[in-house]
């Protein structure tokens, strides 16, 4: 079993040499636990490869810091619900004795990798300089509070890093009308 | 307040009730400030999306197969070992004892994967819980308790497996036996495949064989390892 308040903190941190212990300590259960379902061994890696990025996020979101589970269990719990979102698209049927109420707060943005306004933004993301980009992830992606990112990046008041956020968001609006 | 403070909040998740109530009427009523809602939630969406295609990336790249060099190093690497184990393996392999630790390995959970907090506490996610933490002798208990009230597949199964883990194999193969083998559920292969592992643990070659050659015949999840065990076990 895996220590995990340990490894939540590391998850946190973004430490790459985590990120692949867990990812390899973990494919070959997961795929034995996920064979009894219908799909192929690739589709599973992929669908693996979505529980182990939900994971790392929740990490960062301050999601699972109370996490009654092993951290095993919670990466399985949220790859069987992956699993069962694929069968339904698929139109599949799902084991009724299986749908278990496992929560998992996490956001499927999958529809919208066609809205083109969504496209232009994420081309523009890669345009900013790493400070904003730094502040808006903080702020949207591992949904920090601007106090929290004040400590975190050493602003002397938070009136500061407000209208730092606000010249990144303003930034980011130019070069999507270009 | 400011608009803008307002917004800060909706993002944090910390508007009040009486906050709420303004947020959605600006929303309806303030052209300006529906559109910068729109577009923040479109930065946050932006972000994230970037984020796990980052992380995809990553991941995918470990997958990919090692370049040549690497290749050519962990292929001499095992040809080395190979002949060097080789007489070693020998020895060791049709010791039963170690081809059962080297075959055990604890079930997981897949049954109630236990994630947010307190408040659906129940027997079932107790039992769970002791399990997951290690502590057997515990969810020993109330597994027995949940297959004795309620008779279902999945206590009698973790209620075997915790036994295993205190190594309690003949009682793990009592309960083992309880399981009606013509049923073919989630759980029968791998009633199977653990009985046999107590099977070797408990010295007794020729049942454990029996069982293996079952699982080995037709297609399910331990076909592959029954297979391989049967190989070192010939």
């Amino acid at each position: 079993m895996i220590d995990a308040p340990n490894m939540i903190e590391q998850l946190k941190s973004g430490d790459e040499k985590t990120i692949r212990r867990i990812y390899e300590d973990h494919k070959n259960g997961f795929l034995l636990f996920a064979s009894r379902y219908a799909l192929d061994k690739e589709e599973l890696i992929d669908i693996y490869q979505d529980a182990v990025i939900a994971l790392i996020e929740n990490a960062k979101k301050g999601k699972i810091d109370e996490l009654k589970s092993s951290l095993t269990t919670y990466l399985f719990g949220i790859g069987k619900f992956m699993i069962f979102q694929r069968l339904k698209k698929k139109n599949k049927t799902i084991p009724s004795d299986e749908l278990e109420h496992f929560e998992l707060e996490y956001d499927d943005y999958s529809e919208d990798e066609i809205n083109i306004q969504l496209i232009l933004l994420r081309e523009s993301l890669k345009k900013l300089g790493e400070q904003c980009l730094k502040v808006l992830t903080l702020f949207y992606y591992e949904e920090k509070k601007l106090d929290e990112i004040q400590t975190l990046l050493g602003y002397s008041n938070k009136d500061v890093l407000k209208s730092q956020k606000s010249r990144c968001l303003k930034q980011l609006k130019d070069f999507t009308k270009k | 307040m400011e608009n803008e403070t307002l917004l800060h909040k909706y993002f944090e998740q910390q508007l009040s009730d009486e906050e709420k109530v303004l947020f959605t009427s600006l929303l309806q009523n303030d052209a300006a400030f529906a559109k910068e809602v729109e577009y923040q939630k479109n930065v946050k969406k932006a972000i994230t999306l970037n984020e796990r295609e980052a992380l995809k990336q990553k991941l995918k790249s470990y997958e990919a197969k090692p370049k040549f060099r690497t290749a050519y190093w962990y292929s001499a690497a095992v040809v080395i070992l190979f002949l060097g184990g080789i007489t070693w393996f020998q020895l060791q392999r049709t010791s039963p004892e170690k081809l059962y630790q080297e075959y055990y390995q604890s079930y997981p959970n897949v049954v109630a994967p236990t994630v947010r907090g307190d408040n659906e506490r129940n027997l079932k996610s107790d039992a769970f819980y002791e399990y997951d933490s290690g502590n057997y002798e515990k969810s020993l208990t109330l597994f027995s308790k949940i297959y004795a009230d309620e008779g279902v597949d999945y206590a009698l199964f973790y209620k075997a497996m915790s036994l295993l883990e205190l190594e309690r194999h003949e009682e793990a193969i009592a309960s083992f036996d309880q399981f009606k083998t013509a049923d073919n559920n989630a759980f029968s292969p791998f009633v199977k495949w653990y009985k046999a592992l107590s099977y070797l643990k408990l010295n007794e070659k020729e049942k454990a064989v029996l069982l293996l050659q079952e699982l080995a015949k037709e297609e399910n999840p331990q076909q592959f390892k029954a297979k391989e065990l049967l190989d070192v076990l010939k």
